[in-house]
């Protein structure tokens, strides 16, 4: 395919499309977090607050958490004198889990946006939510068990431990941000420097890459499975069989890639310059190691009703009702959660097919994209760090 | 097209910033609140007397760890250092109280020293009392007086007995207390449907969600 009709002015508004289906897309998962606390009470609008309306499934997901949250103290109170009633609260931390997760705090935006970051399946995703949740919970039962059940520590000691805590979360979210940006950023403009290329170099490169595209053809024949992404992520600059490959990475995904690395570096000496480090570096056999960065990052800080549901059970003599409903409060977000990252991963599937049919500029979204992601991650990080946007009030009263 | 990029980017990200602003979560305390208006001799307004009762689970988290003599009872000198965190923490966020007087917002001091939290050892509730004194007393036709957190981690509502009164106020004065109310799955949908900006005049929706004093003087 040739590369004089993508380098014209349509592609340009493709591109601006694209990237406003990605904010529109990464708004989705944040604006989810921020909307639902934002109007008053039982969705009304509230005087004096700038609250935009609230959708009436956004609030009545908001009026049921409440609702299923105002009957903790009771049924802790009964499961007291009665040892059945606990199945009932077992119960009541599930659907409040599944519906407080809705709800800010519970990293859906930053997971969503590092599932679009990173070339990740959403099976990674349910995974990344459940360890992340279940940590979540296991925090909220070894800070109320260590500080209050073992030392006495007071509500305001607690407050302080969450909020080194949070401090420390943020921080990492902003670094896994940042690392990712760096990973990221350099593939988008490499991708973009290798588009303009052929352009401006002209001639004197056209027989190099013609060669290459040749010897392309047999590797794919032998490894189209293996590495499809990878390849999409060279040819966004090879411009050679785009129609041709531009089929195979719509799985979305790349495993393996670690054994066909050399073969990029050949490609990328072909071109004279370095190759920036794969799109997929982050994903692949080495990813769980670095998907754990995003589980500790979300899962650090525990949810402030987690711990005051265990302090009130524990007062009551009921610590390990409360630390079993914890846990299954953490099960009931972690399904909310999963279900938002596994959109995320299909929308991403959806902007690549998307992009996959405008050649090389749809490289250069979807690196864009990625890039965008970690920007987003970043800014997350930073508003919650500097507590501008506040994911959870731990109570301070 | 790099420019392109950062300012979707850019605008993304100020997306973020404005709508998670005021973020927080759905309320994990519940507040009642009886409040009383406190006017001088010579019919100004001189500042709000609040008794806020927490509800149990914040109470029972709130004592954790806090010594007493005599096991599940306190005495307000026991809770005094409770009280002055309270208090130190509520400065942040204006003891989420607003005032108008005649239209323009009123600004308040930070409550004098004699502020004090009571425990309920029946009911197992704490409530605080503490006084916030106008910054300067006011003369009011009309005055409102609201309390609400606007990011909703506290929801607050007046009591339903006594909510408000007036101490030493002229005679001619009248009060009126607008409470917000349970709201059913039909009023839920109507106001699903109105815009942010729009009113619905047959819902009256402003003043029955907002714990609301509204005094009239002559």
């Amino acid at each position: 395919m040739s590369v004089k009709p993508v380098v014209g002015g349509r592609p340009v508004v493709h591109f601006a499309l694209v990237i406003a289906a990605l904010a529109g897309l990464m708004l989705v998962a944040g604006a989810l977090d921020a909307a639902l606390a934002q109007g008053g009470p039982f969705g009304a609008p509230r005087a004096q607050a700038p609250a935009p309306p609230m959708g009436g499934v956004l609030g009545w997901i908001f009026a049921k958490q409440a609702e299923f949250y105002r009957q903790f103290s009771s049924l802790i109170r009964a499961a007291k004198a009665d040892g059945s009633v606990a199945w009932g609260l077992f119960g009541l931390s599930f659907l409040y889990g599944v519906f407080h997760a809705a709800g800010p705090g519970h990293g859906k935006a930053v997971i969503s946006s590092y599932m679009v970051a990173n070339e990740e399946t959403w099976v990674r995703g349910v995974v990344l939510s459940f360890a992340s949740a279940l940590l979540q919970a296991l925090v909220a039962v070894v800070l109320v068990g260590i500080a209050a059940a073992l030392l006495n520590a007071t509500a305001a000691t607690m407050k302080r431990a969450v909020d080194l805590i949070e401090i420390l979360s943020y921080s990492l979210i902003i670094l896994i941000g940042v690392r990712l940006l760096w990973v990221k950023g350099r593939v988008f403009l490499t991708t973009l420097r290798a588009l303009h290329r052929p352009a401006a170099v002209g001639a004197a490169v056209t027989p190099a890459y013609s060669l290459h595209g040749h010897g392309h053809h047999d590797h794919q024949h032998d490894h189209a499975h293996d590495h499809a992404l990878a390849h999409a992520h060279d040819h966004g600059h090879a411009h050679a069989d785009h129609d041709h490959d531009h089929h195979q990475h719509c799985d979305g995904h790349a495993h393996d890639h670690a054994h066909h690395h050399h073969d990029h570096d050949d490609h990328a000496s072909a071109w004279g310059h370095a190759h920036a480090p794969e799109p997929e570096e982050l994903a692949g056999p080495g990813g769980w190691k670095r998907g754990l960065s995003a589980i500790v990052a979300v899962g650090l800080r525990p949810c402030s009703g987690a711990i005051l549901v265990l302090v009130f059970a524990l007062a009551q003599g009921l610590f390990w009702t409360g630390v079993v409903s914890t846990f299954i409060m953490g099960l009931g977000t972690a399904i909310t959660v999963a279900a938002i990252a596994t959109i995320a991963v299909f929308a991403k599937s959806w902007a690549k097919r998307f992009a996959d049919t405008r050649s090389g500029y749809g490289m250069l979204v979807m690196r864009g994209i990625e890039a965008g992601a970690a920007l987003v991650i970043i800014g997350f990080g930073v508003l919650l760090l500097t507590g501008y946007m506040v994911s959870e009030r731990m109570v301070g009263l | 097209m790099i420019y392109r990029f950062c300012l979707s980017v850019l605008a993304v990200l100020v997306g973020a910033a404005i709508t998670g602003g005021a973020a927080s979560a759905h309320p994990h305390v519940w507040i009642t609140v009886k409040s009383e208006l406190v006017y001088a001799p010579d019919g100004s307004v001189t500042g709000v007397r609040h008794a806020w009762t927490f509800d149990d689970m914040f109470s029972v988290f709130a004592l954790q760890g806090l010594d007493s003599k005599k096991k599940g009872e306190y005495t307000r000198e026991e809770l005094a250092p409770l009280a002055d965190v309270n208090v130190t923490s509520l400065k942040e966020y204006d003891f989420f109280t607003y005032a108008k007087a005649n239209g323009g917002k009123l600004e308040f001091n930070d409550p004098q020293a004699g502020y004090y939290l009571d425990y309920n050892t029946k009911e197992s509730v704490l409530t605080l009392f503490f006084t916030l004194p106008l910054k300067a007393p006011v003369k009011a036709k009309d005055l409102s007086l609201e309390v609400y957190d606007r990011e909703y981690f506290v929801d607050f509502s007046f009591a339903e007995k006594d909510p408000v009164k007036l101490v030493g106020a002229p005679a001619q004065c009248k009060l009126s207390v607008a409470r917000p109310q349970e709201m059913s799955a039909a009023l839920s949908q109507q106001l699903s449907q109105l815009g942010p900006n729009q009113r619905d005049p047959s819902l009256t929706v402003g003043a029955e969600f907002a714990n609301k004093i509204l005094v009239k003087c002559p």
